[in-house]
């Protein structure tokens, strides 16, 4: 592929969808910087899948712009593109080699290139073996497989995948984790929607996050962490007033429950303060501690802080389907 | 033009990997071999039947052997008359060496019995008469009636009625010649006269200069013309119908494999469609080329086999390779499948399933039969008013400018008619690319006609 330009891959700047009276993405807009990994989030129906085919062109908006590097998306453009769609497809009839090179070839490369692209990939994630097996032959997960190899084939600069670890068991979504790094390590731009929030705490630099339409954050996941009321839990021996000896040290202590060995004790940290500063206070304090815990922060309690519990109740949903889908696939 | 290629390698390659094809390849030679075998083994096959006539003399008998004797003479007239027509070398010492193929399959055997009573057993095939193919029951029996007005037949199976129309015109004449003898004529009377009677040959009209080279006589070339552009309206009509299902079940598959969205990042939309019609039609095209060789290959051997039969078919050839057939025979060939192709294209895409496209098959099929009603008018009479007319529809326009063409139509008609399919054809395309878009890309299906419509004249991504 040639090389990179520094413009930004992607720039959706208000684009508004609807179908008929639903309003199926409101106004979003998101840059998507040259060389990173942003995690597209939200629960089902949020406007994730709708807003990555409006940024292919799939399907244009009914408001807005759209810039896929630098202009509208045009075959040109798409060349540079590998998109997975969230509703994955492949001719079943073809053979795991013939369709990775078909579709390698339709985005440009020649049929020596594509065939030999199309072995490489298929030796390198273990489908060697089945090159010559029809996809209808292939296992789920295989035929998923073949499909992000598809995707990836002609090396594209700007990589948008639509749920992509969706369908696949546990091992193979550590695959598909160690191909997106690898992809990124070679310098692609990686977008790809999840309603599963661990995948993007473990491979974004940023991540947006939709809710009903609209886009309800955008920023790193330092940024998204800091939007949550984060605290500790400190347990001291019974009757120390942990309050009064941390208050000349800025930090707010509640009680929070009495046990049969000390009391348990609820520190708020405000903006700048962190869980071991807090810990840090109470030894410098002369605190009897007997127990220390800081908050585990989850990019789900964001979600949570952002939108409220109704639209975290959907995402648990989707999240249980997924839980439940990938035990299926393990077992 | 890349992409189009890629798109019409893999459909093509898709097709003609199929099973299914190479047995629809095989299937009509194979069944046009078995179905030529098996009507020379039927008309071999056919036994050798009996039949007895009761009667005071054997008039009737004899009038019925005379009936079967004329009507064995005709075939071998017209044979000879087809021998002349091929013009069939001479062969020294064989005069009448062009034979009627059929032999005579009902003998008359003498009677068993001299009542109905009697011939029962054998008309039931409980006993057998003795005749020159061996021993064998009565297949059928003339018992003259009582009061002498009715010859009645009597069988066992009454649906063979051969015999008994052979029967019904030797009667015919027997009373003919009865009624000229009672008036004092001869029996050759009538054929006399009818000799005697003034011919209607038919004459082709042509220039003055072309009759006297080409002379006046009413050919094959004169009529070839006809059957070959009969041949090819028919054949752009079986091209149509044998592609509905390979649109529709290509286009559902993709809708299904939910492959629309990774191929629009790809390719633009007027390139899907057009590698697919092109798919599909080399697909077809495949199939006509290799039945149109098997077709070769027989004229080619049947021409070098049987004197005469190159001379039958050169015409037909001449006629297909004419321009004024040929040109705008692919013309109308070429927009009338494009035409077809998008409509059935664009109604597949908005079928989820195999069971929801069949539903649509049945409109399909009466939208194909109209052109078929057209073409079989237009081959009766392609100057009536009605085919006129009808040329003008669109659906139709392919089909009956083909068929007119022979009788040589106005220029202005044709070249109109040629324009008018062209419009239609991009009105047709225009139209069929929204909805296989309202129906690949948004989803909408044939019960979803409101979003189907917003989807046809949605803004299109550049």
């Amino acid at each position: 592929m040639e090389k990179r330009l520094a413009e930004s891959p992607l720039v959706l700047t208000e684009v508004t969808k609807r179908y008929g009276s639903f309003t199926a993405v409101d106004r979003l807009s998101l840059d998507v910087p040259d060389g990173r990994i942003i995690g597209f989030l939200g629960p089902n129906g949020a406007g994730k899948s709708t807003s990555l085919r409006m940024a292919l062109g799939v399907v244009p908006p009914d408001e807005g712009e759209v810039r896929l590097f630098g202009r509208a998306p045009d075959i040109a453009s798409l060349k540079r593109v590998g998109f997975l769609p969230e509703e994955r497809g492949l001719y079943k009839k073809m053979t795991a080699r013939d369709t990775i090179t078909h579709f390698a070839r339709l985005k440009g490369l020649s049929a020596r290139e594509a065939r030999g692209r199309a072995d490489e990939l298929l030796e390198t994630t273990g489908l060697g073996e089945f090159r010559s097996t029809r996809v209808s032959k292939l296992s789920k997960g295989m035929a998923q497989k073949v499909q992000i190899l598809a995707t990836l084939a002609h090396r594209p600069d700007f990589l948008i995948l639509d749920e992509p670890f969706s369908g696949l068991d546990p091992v193979n979504q550590q695959g598909l984790e160690d191909l997106i790094r690898t992809e990124h390590a070679r310098g692609a731009t990686i977008l790809f929607s999840t309603h599963v929030m661990e995948h993007a705490e473990r491979l974004c630099d940023r991540i947006v996050m939709m809710a009903r339409g609209r886009k309800v954050f955008d920023g790193t996941l330092a940024d998204a962490f800091g939007k949550l009321d984060r605290g500790a839990s400190l347990d001291v021996e019974e009757g120390f007033d942990l309050a009064a000896a941390l208050l000349p040290k800025g930090f707010e202590a509640h009680r929070s429950a009495a046990r049969g060995h000390g009391d348990a004790w609820r520190i708020a940290l405000k903006p700048g303060q962190g869980p071991q500063d807090a810990l840090r206070a109470a030894i410098e304090a002369g605190a009897p501690i007997t127990g220390f815990a800081p908050d585990e922060a989850r990019l789900r309690d964001v979600f949570v802080a952002l939108v409220g519990d109704a639209e975290a109740a959907r995402l648990d949903a989707a999240e249980t389907e997924h839980a439940l889908r990938e035990g299926a696939l393990a077992s | 033009m890349r992409n189009i290629f890629l798109i019409f390698r893999r459909d093509y390659l898709g097709y003609v990997k199929a099973w299914g094809f190479w047995l629809s390849l095989a299937a009509v030679p194979m069944f046009m071999g078995v179905g030529a075998l098996f009507a020379a083994f039927a008309a071999q096959s056919s036994p050798v039947r009996y039949y007895a006539v009761i009667e005071p003399g054997h008039v009737y008998a004899d009038a019925i052997n005379a009936q079967f004797r004329h009507d064995e003479a005709e075939e071998q007239d017209q044979a000879e008359a087809l021998s002349d027509t091929m013009q069939l070398p001479a062969q020294a010492g064989a005069p009448g060496n062009i034979k009627a193929i059929r032999e005579r399959k009902f003998v008359e055997v003498p009677a068993p019995a001299t009542d109905l009573d009697g011939l029962r057993p054998y008309l039931l095939g409980e006993r057998t008469v003795a005749g020159p193919d061996g021993d064998k029951p009565l297949f059928a029996a003339f018992v003259l009636s009582s009061e002498g007005g009715e010859l009645e037949y009597w069988s066992d199976d009454v649906n063979i009625q051969t015999l008994r129309y052979v029967a019904r015109d030797a009667m015919r004449q027997l009373a003919r010649d009865t009624a000229l003898a009672g008036a004092g004529l001869s029996t050759d009377f009538i054929d006399t006269a009818e000799a005697g009677a003034v011919k209607v040959p038919a004459r082709r009209i042509r220039s003055a200069e072309e009759q006297e080279s080409a002379g006046a006589e009413v050919t094959l070339a004169d009529r070839a013309p006809v059957f070959v552009a009969g041949g090819l309206a028919y054949f752009l009509w079986l091209m149509i119908f044998s592609i509905i299902q390979y649109l529709l079940m290509g286009t559902i598959e993709e809708r299904s494999n939910k492959i629309f969205d990774t191929l629009l990042t790809s390719v633009r939309m007027r390139e899907l469609l057009a590698g697919k019609l092109l798919a599909v039609f080399a697909v077809t095209s495949t199939m006509m080329l290799v039945w149109g060789m098997f077709a070769l290959g027989g004229s080619a051997v049947l021409a070098s086999r049987v004197p005469g039969a190159g001379s039958v078919l050169s015409p037909f050839m001449a006629a297909a390779m004419s321009p004024k057939i040929l040109l705008p025979g692919l013309i109308s060939f070429v927009l009338g499948y494009i035409m077809y192709g998008v409509i059935f294209m664009a109604l597949g895409s908005l079928c989820d399933t195999i069971q929801e496209a069949q539903t649509l098959l049945s409109p399909m099929m009466i939208l194909l039969m109209l052109p078929m009603f057209a073409i079989f008018i237009a081959f009766q009479d392609p100057g009536s008013r009605i085919v006129e007319i009808a040329s003008w529809v669109p659906v139709f326009t392919p089909f009956l400018l083909i068929l007119r063409m022979p009788h040589d139509p106005p220029l202005w008609e044709v070249l109109a008619q040629m324009g008018l399919m062209a419009v239609t054809m991009l009105a047709v395309l225009w139209v069929a690319v929204r909805v296989y878009r309202a129906g690949a890309v948004n989803g909408a299906s044939i019960g979803d006609l409101g979003k189907m419509l917003k989807g046809m004249f949605r803004k299109r991504p550049a």
